[in-house]
């Protein structure tokens, strides 16, 4: 029995594979969101407060889908795709997820507890958190990196753990729990997510697709699956770091200039109904 | 007259104009910049490994000294018999023991040979041995090449002209595990892939691990060599 996905020469199958350290992150991160969500609680909660569990889970959902068996397994030694589907997974839907998912009264303890709020303060900067994304993003599918870092459980799991980290990270200007990290600007918040994540993602998405050899040695020797040749399936990978994100960047997008386009559209409604209102001044005569 | 631009004396002072360029200049640039390094950086990082390669030092693992071509009569996939020595005499030859039910080691090397010849004008015949011939039967060793290349050549035999086949090129014979209970089994074979060049001399093994862009830089090389004794250090 392994603790966490790694690389394996053994022929892959469907059958089941036990991944106990996994089990075990999952289970102490949602113990650990109970436990201070019930400390915290305030009297009352709002709506909003109300559906943060729901987030939350679905963020843990998807975050434990995406590291244990069989999208795990598949990412960490067989296939280039499955690796970049765990990525998009971890970076475009468990952050935002669990961002989504922790109030402010949750986050604030931990991060003052953990004196964070400095480093969180520069990394909530939409330019520093694009770089730092985008670092990561580059540096953590060099090959170089996935073949060294897949071949061991300690450097899969240091993988995994920063791609989880960026996607916190990328998303922290836009959804962060704590007010002070979220840009003010609607403009500025979807071009940072443009940018950081839709265009730049673009280049090494370029490169993986129409790169003439498998660049990665561990999904190039690692038993077939299903017959898909390294080249397809790097092709794959690297159509789907290009424009797999397309639905979550335009989504948000979306949502976010119809939010802003109703909160003017209101703001410009309240002020005419207050002009109307308003006595006129008695001319003077 | 003269005018004067002096405030109005009592008058609160006017806030500095803004000098130097907008703000919006510099995030301009900053993201320019940020778009060049990770080009930069993604080009570094993820670009084409073959530009290092060099012709005078093989992926492979160089023979000393250089083995005669191996002589074996199998037959091919089309039930003909195969004389391997006098059909391939002459040209680049990889020669590579195996079997079609072979989870792991045989379809990745078939793979990678096939996708690294598609990329290079390199004329070389690649013969695909079976260890398996109970269940490697020419049909079904064709149909299984054909999924890589089918100019692939694929030979069979009884078990005494396979194993003889083997011992041909120094290869211990392949050992076949028990089967399971549903009846597969495995058969434990050499992993690497054997260079014949055109002195039919056997020069180099490629193991486990060779990749395409390893093959791309070493055939050239290989077939452009004319004199292949000269090489030997």
């Amino acid at each position: 029995m392994t603790w966490w996905c790694s690389a394996s020469t053994e022929p892959w199958s469907w059958g089941f594979r036990a991944y106990p350290g996994i089990w075990v992150l999952m289970t102490a991160l949602i113990v650990g969101y109970v436990a201070i969500w019930r400390r915290h609680r305030p009297q009352t909660l709002t709506a909003a407060d109300r559906r943060k569990p729901l987030w939350f889970g679905l963020g843990m959902a998807v975050l434990w889908g995406a590291t244990d068996w069989p999208l795990g397994t598949l990412g960490a030694g067989y296939l280039a795709s499955a690796h970049m589907v765990q990525y998009m997974l971890y970076t475009l839907v468990a952050g935002p997820l669990l961002l989504l998912g922790t109030p402010e009264w949750v986050a604030r303890p931990v991060v003052t507890r953990l004196r964070l709020e400095g480093v969180l303060r520069i990394a909530a900067k939409p330019l520093v958190a694009g770089v730092v994304f985008n670092l990561i993003l580059l540096g953590t599918h060099a090959p170089f990196t996935v073949d060294t870092f897949r071949a061991s459980q300690f450097g899969s799991f240091t993988l995994d753990m920063l791609w989880i980290g960026s996607g916190l990270l990328l998303w922290l200007p836009l959804l962060g729990p704590l007010p002070e990290h979220v840009h003010p600007s609607p403009a500025v918040r979807c071009i940072y997510l443009f940018l950081a994540s839709g265009a730049l993602p673009m280049v090494p998405g370029g490169i993986i697709t129409f790169s003439s050899f498998p660049l990665y040695a561990t999904y190039e020797l690692a038993p077939r699956v299903h017959d898909i040749s390294a080249t397809t399936d790097q092709q794959a990978a690297g159509i789907l770091m290009k424009i797999g994100n397309i639905p979550i960047v335009w989504g948000y997008i979306f949502v976010t200039f119809v939010r802003w386009a109703t909160t003017d559209r209101q703001a410009s409604a309240t002020t005419a109904r207050q002009q109307r209102s308003t006595p006129e001044p008695l001319a003077r005569h | 007259m003269a005018t004067t631009l002096d405030p109005t004396p009592g008058a609160p002072p006017s806030p500095a104009p803004p000098s130097g360029p907008p703000r919006w200049i510099y995030a301009v640039f900053a993201l320019g910049g940020v778009a060049f390094v990770t080009l930069a950086v993604a080009v570094l990082l993820l670009g084409d490994r073959t530009g290092g390669s060099s012709a005078a030092r093989w992926h492979g693992t160089l023979l000393e000294p250089a083995a005669p071509r191996p002589s074996f009569v199998l037959t091919d996939t089309d039930g003909r018999p195969f004389d391997f020595a006098a059909e391939t005499s002459g040209e680049l030859t990889l020669l590579f023991y195996g079997y079609t039910n072979c989870p792991d080691i045989c379809p990745i090397h078939m793979a990678t040979i096939a996708q690294a010849l598609d990329r290079i004008n390199v004329d070389a015949r690649v013969v695909f041995v079976t260890t398996d011939p109970a269940r490697d039967t020419p049909e079904r060793i064709r149909a299984w090449l054909d999924t890589f290349d089918p100019s692939f050549i694929g030979l069979t035999g009884s078990p005494e002209e396979v194993a003889a086949a083997q011992q041909a090129i120094g290869m211990t014979v392949a050992v076949t595990e028990p089967a399971d209970a549903e009846g597969d089994y495995t058969v434990g074979h050499g992993s690497g892939v054997w260079v014949i060049t055109p002195d039919d001399r056997v020069h180099l093994i490629y193991g486990f691990g060779t990749r395409q862009d390893d093959w791309v830089a070493d055939l050239p090389a290989i077939a452009r060599e004319p004199d292949w004794q000269a090489r030997v250090p």
